[in-house]
């Protein structure tokens, strides 16, 4: 038996090395060699070093792939590009792994912490010397956007919550928020459940745990992997032929595929469940266009610059949001054109990857100013907090949009 | 109606563009970026008949076909091919200069001059070499692009420079990176800063040279500072396209990506089509292979452009064997007026100097009398078989069988998959690539 996270054990992205035809067209994709040359590029410690492997680590430039997943989207070839280089990077964070990345990646910790002290807690996310002394102790970028920890939440609000009159002709779905969802996105939850309801959808909201995602990009697998096993043993106790609607943009991705093919969870439950899984705007496009939901919903005057996620790109199904919103009378959508925003899930809080992040995003920062700086909108809740950040505009889900189209705010 | 295209290459950008103008509901699937940002970002129509040059490619294409009645021109034919590449340069004429009907000669890196129709304005001043002194000068930190080799090349090719001369330069394009490819240099010369300090640096080099030759990377997002590097320098300078990544193709793609985005084309990147649905006949649906998930996307009309064999749309197996990856489409090669079935070429396969194993030419109740030609020879030169192979189509680009009768009525297929040409000997590539998609669109808007 090979250790869970060695390179012989990840053999479904190792599989994958001889396609790789050297074309650089992933190199040409790549946002953070774009701004830095301190990575060495997804094709030079990807397919090519992955060879020269054997259990050792051999580029030690790795450190800096962010995992957005860009790498693997463009290739031609269907390399695995990326999932080569999150293991190998677990491989060589293995024996000194930071105490940072190990707090960082635990969402719901975060969220559980936070929650019942949230405005002292908020607030002292916010004040300057924390935010040092957390740079200089932890590694955690003093400027790097944190959660905003709402008091109340989702589940709080879910457990008193009466389904709308409207909800039912249309069929039942299963709501998967992710744990971001419940403590400090909680209104795209709330938008959510609310929109299901008005467009006719019975919503049922299992208790579910966090689907590992921070864990895995910091190279914590075996703790993740469980994490993953414990969502998916928390997402079955619903009826078990219902799709699972999401709002995780992220997290629906390590249900669907990420799990599988980058940790290597072989789980029939998984892929089920993964199978089964729609993200909010993929599952609602597709009911509209196979003319199976009546969709009234009221003009809204308003331009705005979408900005799809790596990890829902990542997830092959074009940008849902995009030509949902596009059926609202008068609204405006403005692909953000960027390849990334930066902070690719935990990346942009370390000390030393902030300036980077920082510099992969400047071109969605700079367009979200010129098309609207007051609203823009993406589909995960870390790469939200990171265009609030660095424009100052409010950051929504697209779900957010279509919530006022139907009149319900 | 709706049109469902597969592959993001020239053919596949292209058709989408083109149908999305027309009014038509288009959705491009592909399984990454297509081929354009490896291509030299010229449009080449006919570079070669034989082992002649080219220089009026619409007239030899008539005469190719004329002789090739298999060749993909002989059933495109010039108008579809003419009226294609002109469409495409009133798309991005920032990006495509040239007279369609003629041919020019452009210096590659290794200081040979290919001959091309259309190409970047940034390319021009290398077209008019002749007679001329010119220096080639580029960055050592730059990957693969060595100035003293090409421009000694350059001054003993016929046609060339009157003289060349070679300058390397000590000039990295981000502080302390050695290595860098052509990319990383272009994103710089966008910068104006980093324009100067080459354009400076430059200078310093090229004496009296009449014309400056660079790589590549004058600027890549800004199509313009090949022009400010110009008048910097005070003299004409051209582009010589580099090996991959290839910014004047990474323009071109990015330009008709968004064009195609503007005319509404919806593009769903990163998934592979794996399998579709038929009825009657006809196509109802190809199978995208998402995350987690097969989605069947419904088409009235597919236009198939997945490439050949380098995008694995064509695959070879180590016996020989040549196949169709997604629709098993009959795999046919051209030759002498005579259409010969892949198997028959895999069966007549023998000698050293093929790829098929020894042996492999008694397999099989299959054999049948035919033209006998190895896949592969062992001469670079010598007429390759193995790329002639592709799908066959009929007038209106849907692919057939052996008796002629169109496998689906609403496919069409278009590009590097037509059978009939060894693009990269001949310089057709993107002439069949445009002229298919051209004429696969005709069909669908029943023009």
């Amino acid at each position: 038996m090979f250790e869970p996270t060695s390179h012989e054990a990840n053999l479904l992205a190792r599989a994958s090395v001889d396609q790789c035809v050297k074309c650089t067209i992933c190199e040409t994709q790549c946002p953070v060699m774009a701004v830095t040359p301190l990575f060495a590029g997804p094709k030079f410690v990807g397919p090519q070093a992955e060879r020269f492997r054997h259990g050792e680590s051999v580029d030690h430039t790795l450190d800096y792939c962010s995992s957005c997943g860009t790498c693997t989207l463009v290739c031609p070839q269907g390399v695995k590009i990326a999932e080569l280089n999150s293991v190998a990077r677990a491989a060589m964070k293995r024996d000194h792994m930071p105490p940072r990345d190990r707090l960082i990646s635990r969402t719901t910790l975060m969220g559980q912490a936070m929650r019942p002290i949230a405005p002292l807690a908020n607030a002292a996310l916010r004040a300057a010397p924390v935010r040092v002394l957390a740079e200089k102790i932890a590694g955690i970028h003093r400027d790097a956007a944190m959660p905003v920890s709402s008091g109340q939440p989702f589940h709080a609000w879910w457990a008193k919550h009466q389904p709308a009159p409207t909800a039912g002709p249309a069929g039942t779905v299963i709501f998967f928020h992710g744990c971001a969802g419940d403590y400090f996105e909680v209104a795209t939850s709330i938008q959510a459940v609310e929109v299901l309801e008005r467009l006719g959808f019975n919503v049922l909201v299992p208790k579910q745990g966090c689907c590992g995602m921070a864990l895995q990009s910091n190279g914590l697998y075996d703790t993740a992997r469980a994490w993953v096993r414990r969502l998916v043993a928390d997402l079955e106790k619903a009826p078990q032929d219902l799709v699972i609607v999401s709002t995780a943009g992220s997290c629906q991705g390590m249900l669907k595929h990420e799990a599988r093919e980058i940790m290597g969870v072989e789980d029939e439950s998984l892929q089920a469940i993964g199978t089964r899984t729609r993200d909010i705007c993929e599952f609602l496009l597709e009911k509209i266009e196979a003319g199976q939901l009546n969709f009234g919903v009221k003009r809204l005057d308003v331009t705005v610059t979408y900005h799809a996620p790596c990890q829902l790109k990542g997830q092959g199904m074009g940008q849902p949001a995009v030509e949902l919103l596009r059926l609202i009378p008068g609204v405006t959508v403005v692909e953000s054109g960027a390849t990334c925003c930066g902070i690719a899930g935990t990346y942009g809080f370390k000390k030393e990857k902030y300036e980077i992040a920082k510099a992969v995003g400047q071109p969605l920062f700079d367009k979200v100013k010129e098309v609207n700086p007051k609203l823009a909108l993406c589909d995960t809740e870390t790469c939200r907090w990171q265009i609030r950040q660095h424009t100052g505009a409010q950051v929504e889900h697209p779900i957010y949009l279509l919530h006022k189209a139907l009149g319900l705010s | 109606m709706a049109t469902v295209v597969v592959g993001a290459g020239l053919s596949g950008l292209a058709a989408a563009l083109r149908l999305a103008e027309a009014g038509e509901r288009v959705t491009l699937l592909t399984k990454g970026i297509g081929g354009l940002p490896l291509s030299a970002g010229t449009v080449d129509v006919l570079g070669y008949a034989g082992d002649e040059r080219v220089t009026r490619p619409y007239e030899a294409l008539v005469t190719l076909a004329a002789a090739a009645p298999d060749h993909p021109y002989a059933l495109l034919g010039r108008d579809a091919v003419e009226a294609a590449v002109a469409w495409l340069q009133a798309q991005v004429p920032e990006l495509l200069a040239g007279q369609p009907g003629v041919n020019v000669t452009l210096p590659t890196a290794v200081g040979a001059l290919r001959p091309t129709c259309l190409y970047p304005p940034s390319m021009a001043a290398g077209a008019d070499l002749a007679g001329k002194a010119v220096a080639i000068v580029g960055p050592r930190q730059l990957k693969d692009f060595y100035p003293a080799l090409c421009a000694a090349n350059l001054a003993r090719t016929p046609g060339g420079p009157a003289a060349a001369v070679g300058h390397s330069l000590d000039l990295p394009a981000r502080p302390g990176e050695a290595d860098a490819s052509g990319l990383a240099y272009a994103r710089s010369l966008d910068d104006p800063e980093c324009r100067a300090r080459f354009v400076a640096a430059v200078a310093a080099v090229v004496g009296d040279a009449e014309v400056v030759g660079l790589p590549a990377v004058l600027g890549y997002k800004d199509l313009n500072a090949w022009r400010a590097i110009q008048e910097g320098l005070g003299k004409p300078v051209f582009e010589i396209t580099l090996i991959p990544p290839s910014v004047p193709g990474l323009r071109l793609n990015d330009a008709l990506t968004a064009l195609a985005k503007a005319a509404g084309v919806r593009i769903v990147l990163g998934s592979k089509v794996t399998g579709y649905t038929a009825e009657g006949g006809k196509v109802t649906s190809v199978t995208l292979h998402q995350a987690g998930h097969n989605q069947p996307w419904p088409a009235d009309h597919v236009v198939y452009a997945p490439g050949g064999f380098e995008s694995g749309a064509l695959r070879v197996d180590s016996y020989g064997h040549v196949k169709e990856t997604l629709f098993d489409l009959p795999v046919a090669a051209m030759g002498s007026g005579t259409v010969a079935t892949e198997r028959v070429l895999r069966a007549t396969a023998t000698g050293p100097d093929t790829m098929a194993p020894e042996g492999s030419a008694a397999t099989g109740p299959d054999t049948t009398p035919a033209p006998a030609q190895p896949l592969l020879t062992g001469d670079f030169w010598q007429d390759q078989a193995l790329f002639k192979l592709g799908v066959r189509v009929d007038a209106a680009l849907r692919p057939i069988d052996e008796s002629g009768r169109p496998v689906f009525t609403n496919l069409y297929a278009t590009g590097s998959l037509l059978a009939g040409a060894i693009r990269w000997s001949e310089k057709s590539g993107e002439g069949i690539a445009l002229g298919s998609a051209w004429a696969a669109a005709e069909v669908i808007l029943g023009r």
